[in-house]
């Protein structure tokens, strides 16, 4: 089968599940990923300029323009949809052999339960759209962003250590710096300025004092936020050798994904953590389900913990599909959960569950060239 | 490209220590066509000599259509897209020195670090909707170095001049900007992150690694690298 034969194989596959055909907006403003998801996806961005200056950017993939197009439909009263399609996607190279552009096929279900039986038959689906194409699997690489979320919330540690913790999971650095940096001491008369009776009008004669402009957008309601912050940090005296523990142990974890519920409990049970209950069993839900769908995953899929991290807007079940001859960053299919993207696109006007996924035919090509 | 390819500052202070410094090592600049032209020798050396901007220079020292060039550390950190691997410094110069530094107003009493930052920038977003804006010519530099310090609630403003009065104007919170003493950033009621010194530039004479070396050029090189 040629290109277009797999575009074609992997679409029925989609339409088959229910899916609505949907080919929506090539470009669109470069705010749209770049205030979802940071600056780090814009290296693999498409950008150009419109003729008023405003940064304009070709969809990085269908997710958000479909994504985008749903809020939108959702303004009108909120209902379940699936969509798919087979359409153009565009990035800038990570390696001299990826291409700017290429066909994503894919399906996308917004609005419907979030289960694990949910995260099961879409993870099935995207496989059997793999395996009609004629590529077998050589390894499934499967996360969960929803786990180390609920080991911090478990370690019962105040606020602001647990808000650091869980943005120093998705960053690329360690969490030790933003620990270490929050527990420093601060000046003298600024807090002093935090216990005043008006602690703005107090934070603001600190500033005449110091002879210090209030320059940029942040007001001094937000700057005495922050210093709030700084000093329940300092109170809270940093992260507790045991909870330091659990999470390191927690981010070591690489295992066979039939393993991967005893594992976790494991873990959890050595470290006191009952409050990660909920989440295990979903999780333990999820792994008994994808393995009775899909048998071979039993061989072929393996849990990592810090897997899908950076993937930006993704929060629950990831999952990526390797084939021979291909590099581990090139993935023929892939796909997520990702219930807070709707909110997340509409100014939290709206919100609907979303998870999806996708597959690759160029790069299922270039496998089934290699005979694998 | 088998003659061996030398690009020097166009003009400026830069310009003129090279010329200095070319001199000491015993190969005197020699400008064709006065202090206007754009072409020049230099002596005992079978070379051409380009005279360009400090960007140019390091942009096609990384491209390779330059064999060696004198031109600032900052701007080859920042345009090299694998970063250091994408250039040789041979010799640095001992002038052109300035910092890259991340500078925040002086305001933020809760932000000294780039820490700091991640939290006030998680933060304000929650607040305002959208990302603090940080203000740089230097886009790659500072996406590398936010990244290496897991900061990544920020957007990047590209600025072309006057970086350091973004602040001041509206049109960004933080910068990413060069500062030899500071006293700029500190008129414009800035202060610089503990750890928010991104690299100590200074002039350097470098050599591309992607430039083909004929013999001819080699041994061209060879002399002049010899004289250092």
């Amino acid at each position: 089968m040629n290109h277009d034969a797999l575009v074609a194989v992997a679409r029925a596959v989609f339409e088959a599940a229910g899916g609505t055909p949907i080919d929506p907006d090539y470009v669109l403003p470069a705010d749209i990923p770049l205030e979802l998801s940071g600056e780090a996806v814009r290296a693999r961005l498409c950008v150009f300029t419109d003729n008023r200056g405003a940064e304009m950017a070709m969809r990085p993939d269908l997710t958000l323009p479909v994504a985008q197009r749903e809020a939108a439909r959702l303004e009108a009263g909120p209902s379940a949809k699936t969509y798919t399609y087979a359409a153009r996607a565009f990035r800038l190279p990570a390696a001299p052999d990826d291409p700017f552009e290429f066909t994503q096929v894919g399906l996308e279900r917004f609005g419907y339960a979030a289960v694990p039986s949910a995260d099961a038959e879409l993870f099935a689906l995207v496989h059997r759209a793999v395996e009609a194409c004629g590529v077998s699997p050589k390894s499934i690489v499967t996360g969960d962003l929803a786990i180390f979320p609920a080991f911090i919330d478990a370690l019962d540690l105040p606020s602001v250590t647990t808000d650091l913790l869980k943005r120093a999971f998705r960053q690329e650095g360690g969490v030790r710096a933003v620990l270490d940096a929050a527990s420093r001491p601060l000046d003298t008369d600024v807090l002093a300025a935090l216990d005043a009776p008006d602690a703005e009008v107090a934070l603001g004669a600190v500033l005449t004092a110091r002879v210090v402009p209030l320059v940029g957008a942040r007001s001094l309601a937000e700057i005495i936020g922050g210093l709030r912050a700084r000093r329940a940090a300092i109170e809270a005296g940093g992260l507790p050798d045991a909870a330091r523990a659990a999470l390191l142990a927690l981010r070591e974890v690489d295992c066979p994904l039939t393993d991967a519920p005893a594992t976790l409990s494991a873990l959890a049970k050595t470290y006191g953590l009952t409050g990660a209950d909920a989440a295990l069993g979903a999780f333990a839900s999820r792994v008994e389900k994808i393995l009775a769908l899909v048998p071979g995953a039993r061989r072929t899929a393996e849990f990592r913990a810090g897997f899908g991290r950076r993937f930006t807007y993704y929060d629950g079940f990831v999952f990526e599909v390797l084939a021979e001859g291909l590099a581990p960053t090139q993935p023929v299919a892939a796909g997520g959960r990702y219930d807070g993207l709707i909110a997340g696109l509409s100014g939290a006007r709206v919100s609907a569950t979303g998870i999806g996924g996708v597959v690759r035919p160029d790069r299922m090509v270039r496998v089934r060239r290699t005979g694998a | 490209m088998s003659r061996l390819t030398i690009a020097i500052p166009s003009k400026g202070r830069l310009k003129e220590q090279t010329e200095a410094w070319l001199a000491s090592i015993g190969h005197p600049l020699r400008q064709i066509g006065g202090e206007r032209g754009y072409s020049a020798e230099i002596d005992g050396l079978d070379a051409e000599v380009r005279l360009l901007s400090a960007r140019e220079i390091a942009q096609g020292l990384i491209e390779g259509s330059l064999h060696f060039g004198v031109t600032g550390e900052d701007l080859l950190h920042d345009l090299a897209p694998d970063g250091p691997e994408d250039f040789r410094v041979l010799q640095r110069l001992g002038f052109g020195g300035a910092d890259v530094v991340v500078a925040v107003p002086q305001a933020w009493f809760d932000v000294d670090s780039m820490a700091d930052l991640e939290a006030a920038g998680a933060a304000f977003r929650k607040s305002h909707g959208r990302r603090l804006r940080v203000a740089t010519k230097y886009l790659r530099l500072t996406r590398r170095y936010f990244a290496q310090k897991s900061v990544g609630e920020y957007r990047l403003v590209e600025s072309a001049g006057a970086t350091e009065a973004a602040p001041s104007t509206g049109s960004a919170d933080v910068i990413v900007d060069i500062t030899t003493t500071g006293a700029t950033l500190k008129a414009n009621g800035l202060k610089v992150l503990r750890d928010g010194v991104i690299l100590q530039s200074e002039a350097a004479f470098t050599q591309s690694v992607r430039a083909s070396f004929t013999g001819e050029a080699r041994a061209v090189a060879d002399t002049l690298v010899g004289a250092f």
